[in-house]
């Protein structure tokens, strides 16, 4: 029979880092089928060449230009997506440089792991494209089921496995409701574009309950991808049990994806009901936030301690999403709140994989994670403590390092909102910041003040990835929060193109 | 109409009463037995909405590859026959409650919204009308124009999930 | 692509009554084909054993599946304590209906040339000579040799001890695994016929021989959906879950009476509806020349001739082939089964699409060839290297015999 289909016109120029990173993923199968035991060092280096070549054609895309929108709108590249690209492929570079040795002394699967790494950052990729509600649920799906394998790569340690089974339960509960939502919200519109169901919602004030129930599920779902309070119970387990890469991993690349595709969804398609959304995230916000804090002064394991960091640096990052739509529009309106969170995500990308990179360089030799063990370390590896502290000290805020300015970008957007929601909002921001300083600065006296526990005043070698992984976060934060021209411009690239 | 509403109606009470079977029996078994009969009534419903090949994927993907890896697993890791003691939850009731009040709020939610709608008559329409607009050939046109790019990230996803699953279950 | 025309005028009691007749003409042929099927094997077989079979029980010892359905009728209904009572009760079950349920989609007859669409006129009704012809027929037939599968496994877990257990995990990773393959073989099928509905199949290779899909795709899907079929129904050479040296009986073994002659049944029911399906999907199903007379009873001759056919190919296979060892069977449906039928779709497609496209029919056929062997090469040339790597020798199989654990 003919057939009688139209063939989609495809911009394959749009697809060109998705196609590397496929390419990258057979090539990786086949290295790894090939090379058997010799040739394991390869696969690492394929990895991390594809991923670097995946960023030319985003880069190439970016001189371009022009928005590319294809399938009818579902899969949009413009400066958003450009920008979050770019961010996820240069955090999984960064996180396959810090992997390579840690992979290869433990007696773990390694080109496989790299298989994994790559195809969860293709989920992310595509996550930053997808503009309708399959789309989107396909990269959330693809993000993520690598990441629940990755979480359980150390097969033999039960704490591995506990961390795996924990996010993977969760993850697949969290994505049943928010597919839920999703079904609730496409019968409202009978679209899956998310600017046809802008339309539908916003029209009137019909079928409410619904569209607030299906608002409320798809939150959910992406509230436990990005670890916001009451949905952060997997974090402290899974970053503690996963291998230490995967952790730093999951807590930059992964939250951000869930955070694209909440200013995704919210802000392109719920953008006409903030008030069903708004006070939503203004409890998860301030929730998370101090929720966040309060239990990171406990800890005593580093890890534990930055993963209970990175919730509450979630919540800081929420916190724009509550007061979006009050910003008047000569201070920017929606595209202020976007640009402070995809700002927020690119500082806090750099300070936390440099965390995470200095906790892998201290356990290739105290083989612990415990902040007693840091003790001293000024003394004997004092090219460590410094960048530990420097990236410690920017989580906190502290200017000349990046994370002041990101702090100062999410304070302004409040400030611009103006209600008293905003403002109460930035009360609690900035108590929170002080509290968190407390612990922060606690790892930091811990490594200056205290005297180094016995027997451990070898020096510590760092290899040579590790160490290049460490000097490209440590030259993002000094450099942003030096010149915080740099990512003003790229926040504000990132200002969506299809705001009603 | 009539026909269609007493077989929605049937099918609908056996997913039920199937459903609360899966939760409250005390045979793992058994509860996979009873989630094929809940899917095998969603294939039916498929059927009903004229939506054939969904209805044949259904029983072909849901009952016929996953319940059995469900039930491999089961059978491969504890294969114990008969009544588990243990095989409760403490919360139990607590979770009937959540799940009543879920019920309450999504009926009353879905009633309001859909309540006046009606399922468009199929008496009326022809048989091609509805395959060109719900058959094979639609489905298939849609997973290959407009919905291409997830369609080539799934199939991205099935290999990286079956390389991870390797890796884990090996056993070396 | 119409649907069966019996439905075409509304639904009233002719159409059911019209409905019933052709539900119980169905079961019938396949309960009488089951009788005879037995008995056409175990002569077959002592044919080629050289002895003779049964002879006593009628003429010929035609009556012997029936005084064998007699015996096990008035056996002991046995039901092991352990057993899980319900699931005991319902697996022989779950392992018939599937086998019926899919000969309702098969023609049995009808004439597809000259304009017509091989329907009968009944009561002043027009209707296809098969029990439904459901849209999605092809997905039907895969749908329910997926249900087959839990009879089998079903019956395993319930006997409550270890041979049952063992047979039917062994059997259910073997039917899932060549189901795979089937489902392959079937879609270059589909893809010629440009419908999944068996009528419509049937209805596309009416033409002349070169029509037949055997032909139209190249014999290689349907060597493939052979070799599948005969692994799905779990016949020798790949009956080693119910072989008697290795598993006492396999899945049913802690089964008597009644329950055991349905499995015994269901496996022939089977091996009768999976011929059916063959002849159906690749052999044209009714098509053949019309010699003399009506041409309505051609169309059914043809069709029986075809089966009769494959059954004899079956019972054949069982009396020559020595039984498949469990990991060369799952190397065989993972390792070439599936990229061959997958590989060789591509090239179909590929066919096609020049087809209708109006490239260079030589080149393309050439090209598409040359690459399916070329990518097969490389494929097998992979799994060589890695087998090498692995300590295997060169010719790929594993050294050392301990290493070759089922």
């Amino acid at each position: 029979m003919p057939p009688v289909f139209d063939t989609p016109a495809i911009d394959y120029h749009a697809f060109a880092p998705e196609i590397a990173m496929v390419v990258t993923l057979v090539v990786l199968l086949f290295v790894d089928l090939v090379f058997e035991e010799r040739g394991r060092w390869a696969t690492a280096t394929v990895a991390g060449i594809g991923l670097l070549a995946s960023v030319v054609p985003v880069l190439s895309l970016a001189v371009d230009g022009a928005d590319r929108s294809l399938f009818g709108g579902a899969y949009v590249v413009d400066n958003f997506a450009l920008v979050l690209k770019a961010l996820f492929l240069v955090a999984g570079y960064v996180t396959v440089l810090i992997s390579t040795d840690y992979i290869a002394d433990g007696d773990y699967y390694e080109g496989e792991y790299y298989f994994m790494l790559v195809s969860s950052l293709l989920g992310m990729t595509v996550m930053a494209s997808a503009r309708d509600l399959i789309s989107i649920f396909v990269a959330l799906e693809m993000l993520s089921i690598p990441a629940y394998l990755l979480a359980g790569w150390r097969k033999r340690d039960l704490r591995g496995n506990e961390a795996s089974l924990k996010y993977y339960l969760l993850g697949v509960f969290a994505s049943a409701v928010m597919l839920y939502g999703m079904s609730l919200v496409f019968g409202v519109s009978g679209s899956t574009l998310l600017v046809d169901i802008n339309q539908a919602i916003s029209r009137g004030v019909d079928s409410v309950p619904l569209v607030t129930v299906g608002i409320v599920f798809i939150v959910v779902g992406f509230a436990f991808k990005v670890s916001a309070v009451p949905f952060h119970t997997w974090a402290p387990d899974t970053y503690q049990g996963a291998p230490t890469p995967i952790t730093a991993f999951l807590s930059v690349a992964s939250k951000a994806a869930g955070f694209a595709a909440l200013v995704q969804i919210v802000f392109i398609g719920f953008l006409g009901r903030e008030d069903v959304w708004a006070p939503m995230f203004w409890v998860l916000a301030a929730l998370t936030m101090t929720v966040g804090n309060l239990i990171a002064l406990r800890q005593t394991n580093l890890v534990r301690l930055l993963a209970y960091s990175s919730v509450a640096q979630a919540g800081f990052m929420l916190a724009p999403f509550a007061v979006a739509a009050d910003i008047p529009a000569d201070r920017g309106g929606v595209g202020a709140a976007t640009g402070a969170v995809v700002t927020y995500l690119l500082i806090y990308a750099g300070m936390n994989l440099g965390a995470f990179a200095v906790v892998m360089a201290v356990a290739r030799k105290t083989r612990s994670a415990e902040i007693s063990a840091y003790g001293g370390l000024f003394a004997y590896a004092p090219g460590l403590a410094v960048l530990m502290g420097v990236f410690v000290f920017s989580l906190a805020g502290i200017p000349p390092l990046a994370g002041w300015y990101a702090k100062f970008v999410v304070f302004k957007t409040l400030l611009d909102a103006g209600t008293v929601a905003a403002v109460t909002l930035a009360v609690v921001a900035v108590v929170n910041s002080v509290i968190a300083l407390f612990y922060y600065a606690s790892v930091a006296r811990q490594m200056i003040m205290e005297p180094a526990p016995e027997a451990e005043t070898a020096r510590v070698r760092v290899p040579g990835s590790l160490g290049a992984a460490l000097g490209i976060c440590a030259v993002a934060t000094l450099a942003f929060g030096a010149f915080p021209g740099l990512i003003a411009q790229l926040g504000d690239l990132a200002l969506l193109g299809v705001l009603p | 109409m009539i026909a269609q509403n007493i077989a929605f109606a049937i099918l609908a009470l056996v997913a039920t009463l199937a459903a609360l079977r899966v939760v409250t029996t005390r045979n793992v078994v058994h509860a996979a037995l009873y989630l094929v009969v809940v899917l095998a009534s969603v294939g039916a419903l498929y059927v009903l909405l004229a939506a054939e090949f969904v209805a044949a994927v259904q029983i072909l993907i849901y009952i016929g590859a996953i319940v059995v890896l469900f039930l491999f697993g089961i059978m491969l890791t504890r294969a114990t026959i008969g009544v588990e003691s243990d095989l409760d939850n403490d919360q139990r009731w607590i979770a009937a409650i959540t799940g009543l009040f879920l019920l309450g709020v999504l009926t009353f939610v879905l009633v309001e919204s859909f309540g006046d709608d009606q399922l468009p008559g199929l008496a009326g329409v022809s048989r091609e009308e509805l395959t060109a607009q719900r058959g094979t050939g639609a489905v298939g046109d849609a997973i290959f124009s407009t919905y291409l790019v997830p369609f080539e990230v799934i199939s991205v996803l099935l290999l990286a999930a079956l390389v991870g699953a390797i890796v884990l279950a090996r056993r070396d | 692509m119409t649907g069966d025309p019996l439905f075409a005028d509304g639904f009233d009691w002719v159409v059911l009554a019209i409905l019933v007749a052709k539900a119980v003409i169905g079961f019938t042929i396949v309960v009488v084909g089951v009788i005879f099927m037995i008995w056409f094997e175990r002569k077959v077989v002592a044919d080629m054993q050289n002895r003779i079979g049964p002879n006593r029980a009628g003429r010929w010892g035609l009556g012997q599946t029936l005084a064998d359905g007699i015996k096990l009728i008035f056996k002991e209904d046995l039901k092991p304590d352990r057993a899980d009572k319900p699931v005991f009760r319902l697996a022989p079950y779950l392992s018939v209906v599937p086998a019926f349920l899919t000969f309702t989609i098969v023609p049995i007859g009808g004439v597809f040339t000259g304009g017509n669409d091989g329907g009968v006129e009944l009561f002043g009704r027009r209707t296809w000579m098969q029990v439904a012809d459901p849209p999605v027929g092809v997905l039907f037939l895969l749908a329910m040799s997926s249900i087959a599968v839990y009879g089998i496994m079903l019956a395993g877990w319930s006997s409550g001890s270890k041979y049952p257990l063992l047979g039917s995990v062994r059997a259910t990773a073997q039917m899932v695994s060549y189901e795979a393959a089937l489902g392959l073989s079937v879609v270059a099928v589909v893809l010629l016929s440009g419908s999944l509905s068996t009528h419509d199949i049937v209805a596309a290779q009416a033409g002349s021989i070169f029509d037949w899909n055997v032909i139209a795709t190249a014999a290689v899907p349907f060597v493939v959906f052979c070799v599948a079929a005969t692994a799905e129904l779990n016949r020798p050479p790949f009956d080693l879950v119910e072989a008697e040296q290795e598993l006492v009986g396999g899945f049913h073994t802690e089964y008597s009476s009644i329950r055991f002659g349905m499995f015994y049944l269901a496996e022939f029911m089977n091996t009768i509806t999976m011929s059916a399906i063959i002849v159906t999907l690749f052999l044209g199903g009714p098509a053949g020349p019309v010699l003399f007379g009506p041409p309505l009873i051609w169309g059914t001759l043809w069709f029986t001739l075809k089966l009769l056919v494959f059954l004899f190919i079956f019972v054949w296979l069982r009396a020559t082939l020595p039984r498949y060892r469990y990991d060369q069977l799952m190397d065989l449906g993972w390792k070439r089964l599936i990229p061959l039928s997958l590989g060789w779709l591509l090239v179909i497609g590929a066919i096609s699409i020049g087809r209708d496209a109006g490239w260079n029919r030589p080149l393309t056929l050439v090209g598409a060839f040359s690459l399916g062997v070329i990518s097969w090469a490389a494929l097998i040339g992979a799994m060589r290297v890695a087998k090498l790597r692995r300590g295997g020798d060169e010719f790929g199989e594993l050294s050392t015999a301990t290493e070759r654990v089922g």
